[in-house]
């Protein structure tokens, strides 16, 4: 690589940096403004806004409903996208790649148009828009990314691993809670907070098919429309320091999980 | 039912789609032997182990152990164990834990697990390792966990499938005396399969010889080496000469055959083929003996000299048999022999026990 090249590299590379921690750095810095306008100059600094997040109720109730209906999806997502995945992987039956495709779909649909299509089927069905639509919604459109980590996984477990298993006595389903589940585990995680954070971080099917009780992200939205104040900038951070300890964590488990086995 | 032999195999058929596996396999395998089925790949030798694992169900046929008949039978629910080629320990658990898997399913109980854990990691000479995982291992003890995980839960049969291919040259050769001996001390049967003869030369009280789907030869070591009955065993086992010529008759137990104007006299361990048939014979490299004079010998050539490589304990010698319109036939001699042999011609003698008439 010529200098030349290098240098141009490099600057693309920091231009783009600069582009995604920018913004995020503003927003962070507003939150600690001690005014009630976002802009410079900062004259003075503040925790109020934090202070009043965490005493603010309607936050705090919005945070944990949108917790519950992330950890729910993901239970969901995970038991399904699982199953799923050990039906697909290493087989082949008729109409297994249309299974495959039906799968996938709802990742690949736009957020706007299921949210709308759940929506009108959750009415057809008569169930009432709150927490249980939400969860539904999420559930199916997190599915498809269980079942390809999960399917990726299991197609590098050794087949003479589960026939191993079976010689020393193990009928299949033991087989699978003994050898195939552990083996799935470092997937399993993976995917489980990929899948808390997705949700987490729903905004189009948690506003369509939501109650009067609002998530975390719709709440902000209802706050937005109200004029842009630090305390939104104060909310997001604390999401935003949420969000990536959690990422980068399971980060390192899943990798260090990988290397054990 | 004590008259039943270990393990019997009643015209087995195997086929996937139009290829066939293995064709109308009939054995009898004793207990405690070391039986090794041996032939290149596709041979059916592989498909006879999974067949007796019970990880393939023959198309035809059926499988007795110790009289049952375990044809239908998943694998759990039968008394024999497999060591595989990858060795298949399982990743998330300790060696201990891993010679401990087939014992809990059994329903063996705690202390009678430990006992049984402690019984064979220190025969196989793990005690050491017995907390490690496998990723922690080398080749040669994943080897050995491999061997202990199958034996542990003392299996009617043992079934080994290449368990050798991934060590180095000379760990193998040290780890084949090693499973010999361990062969013997537990009186195991041992169902061993590979496609190096070496392998099975030196481990094996019986070796079965393989080749499509049919058993080429079936018998000791040293009848194989010695007596094979075709040319596919003559050639897949060691090295041998092959001489081609056309049958003349039997005289007694003797096939005795015309070798371009020279009469021979072998054996027929195959059989005697056809009179008037183009045929061929196999003789051992280190059975050709050198005379000066014509030896008494049932066979006497009078060959030359014509190419020498020395292999450190012995000399392989080329040889031109003019009278046999220039054929040429290999010997192994002792290193003296080879330097004292010069350009004359020299007699070369076998007897009719070390020329194998050939079925083809």
């Amino acid at each position: 690589m010529t200098r030349h090249n290098r240098i141009l590299l490099s600057c693309v590379y920091w231009a783009f940096v600069a582009y995604v921690f920018v913004p995020l750095i503003l927003m962070v810095m507003m939150g600690f403004k001690d005014s009630k306008f976002i802009g410079f100059p900062i004259k003075s600094w503040t925790l109020d806004w934090y202070t009043g997040v965490f005493a603010d109720t309607e936050t705090l109730a919005a945070f944990g409903y949108s917790v519950a209906i992330a950890v729910l999806s993901t239970v969901i997502s995970v038991i399904v996208g699982t199953w799923i995945a050990v039906l697909l992987e290493g087989r082949k039956f008729w109409g297994r790649a249309v299974i495959f495709g039906m799968t996938v779909l709802p990742a690949l649909i736009p957020g706007i148009i299921s949210a709308i299509a759940f929506r009108i089927y959750a009415r057809y069905l008569g169930i009432e828009p709150g927490m249980g639509a939400i969860v539904w919604s999420h559930a199916v459109h997190n599915v498809p990314f269980v079942v390809l980590v999960v399917m990726a996984r299991l197609s590098t477990l050794p087949k003479s691993q589960i026939e191993a298993a079976r010689d020393l006595g193990a009928d299949p389903l033991i087989a699978f809670l003994r050898i195939t589940f552990p083996y799935l585990v470092p997937a399993i995680m993976g995917a489980s907070i990929f899948c808390l954070l997705l949700s987490f971080d729903d905004f189009v099917r948690s506003f369509f098919l939501g109650g009067y009780e609002p998530t975390l992200p719709v709440l902000i939205f209802a706050k937005l429309k109200s004029g842009m104040s630090p305390e939104i900038n104060a909310i997001a951070t604390v999401a935003l320091v949420l969000t990536a300890v959690i990422g980068v964590w399971a980060e390192r488990f899943t990798r260090r999980m990988n290397k054990d086995s | 039912m004590s008259s039943d032999p270990l393990v019997r195999l009643e015209g087995v058929t195997k086929r996937f789609g139009d290829t066939v596996a293995l064709d109308n396999l009939t054995l009898d395998i004793a207990q405690g032997e070391f039986v090794t089925f041996l032939g290149p790949s596709g041979c059916g030798k592989s498909t006879t182990l999974r067949i007796l694992g019970g990880f393939e169900q023959p198309s035809s046929g059926r499988v007795l152990l110790r009289g049952d008949d375990v044809t239908k039978r998943p694998p759990e629910k039968r008394n024999v164990n497999m060591v595989f080629q990858d060795y298949a320990l399982f990743p998330h658990m300790t060696v201990r834990q891993n010679i401990g898997f087939g014992l809990e399913l059994k329903g063996m109980g705690k202390s009678e697990i430990a006992r049984r854990q402690d019984e064979i990691m220190s025969f196989l000479e793990l005690t050491a390792y017995g907390d490690r995982y496998p990723a922690q291992l080398s080749g040669g003890q994943r080897q050995r966990v491999a061997l202990a995980r199958a034996l542990a839960p003392d299996p009617a049969l043992l079934l080994l499938d290449e368990p050798l291919g991934a060590l180095d040259a000379k760990l193998r050769g040290q780890v084949q005396q090693e499973l010999k001996s361990i062969q013997r001390r537990t009186n195991k049967t041992f169902f061993f399969v590979t496609h190096d003869q070496e392998e099975a030369l030196t481990m094996s009280d019986r070796i079965v010889v393989m080749n499509k789907g049919k058993v080429e030869q079936d018998g000791t070591p040293e009848e194989l080496y010695f007596h094979p009955a075709s040319r596919f065993v003559a050639e897949f086992i060691g090295e041998t000469n092959l001489l081609t010529g056309e049958l003349r008759g039997t005289d007694g137990n003797a096939v005795v055959m015309d070798w371009f104007g020279t009469t021979l006299r072998g054996h027929a361990p195959g059989g005697v083929p056809q009179a008037g048939e183009s045929i061929t014979a196999s003789v051992r490299l280190e059975r050709l003996g050198f005379h000066a004079e014509r030896p008494a010998t049932a066979n006497a050539v009078q060959g030359r000299v014509v190419g020498k490589t020395f292999l450190g304990s012995r000399m392989a010698l080329d040889l031109m048999v003019e009278e046999a319109n220039g054929a040429t036939l290999k010997a192994y001699v002792d290193a003296d022999t080879g330097q004292s042999v010069g350009e004359a011609p020299v007699w070369i003698g076998w007897d009719e026990s070390s020329m194998a008439v050939l079925r083809d």
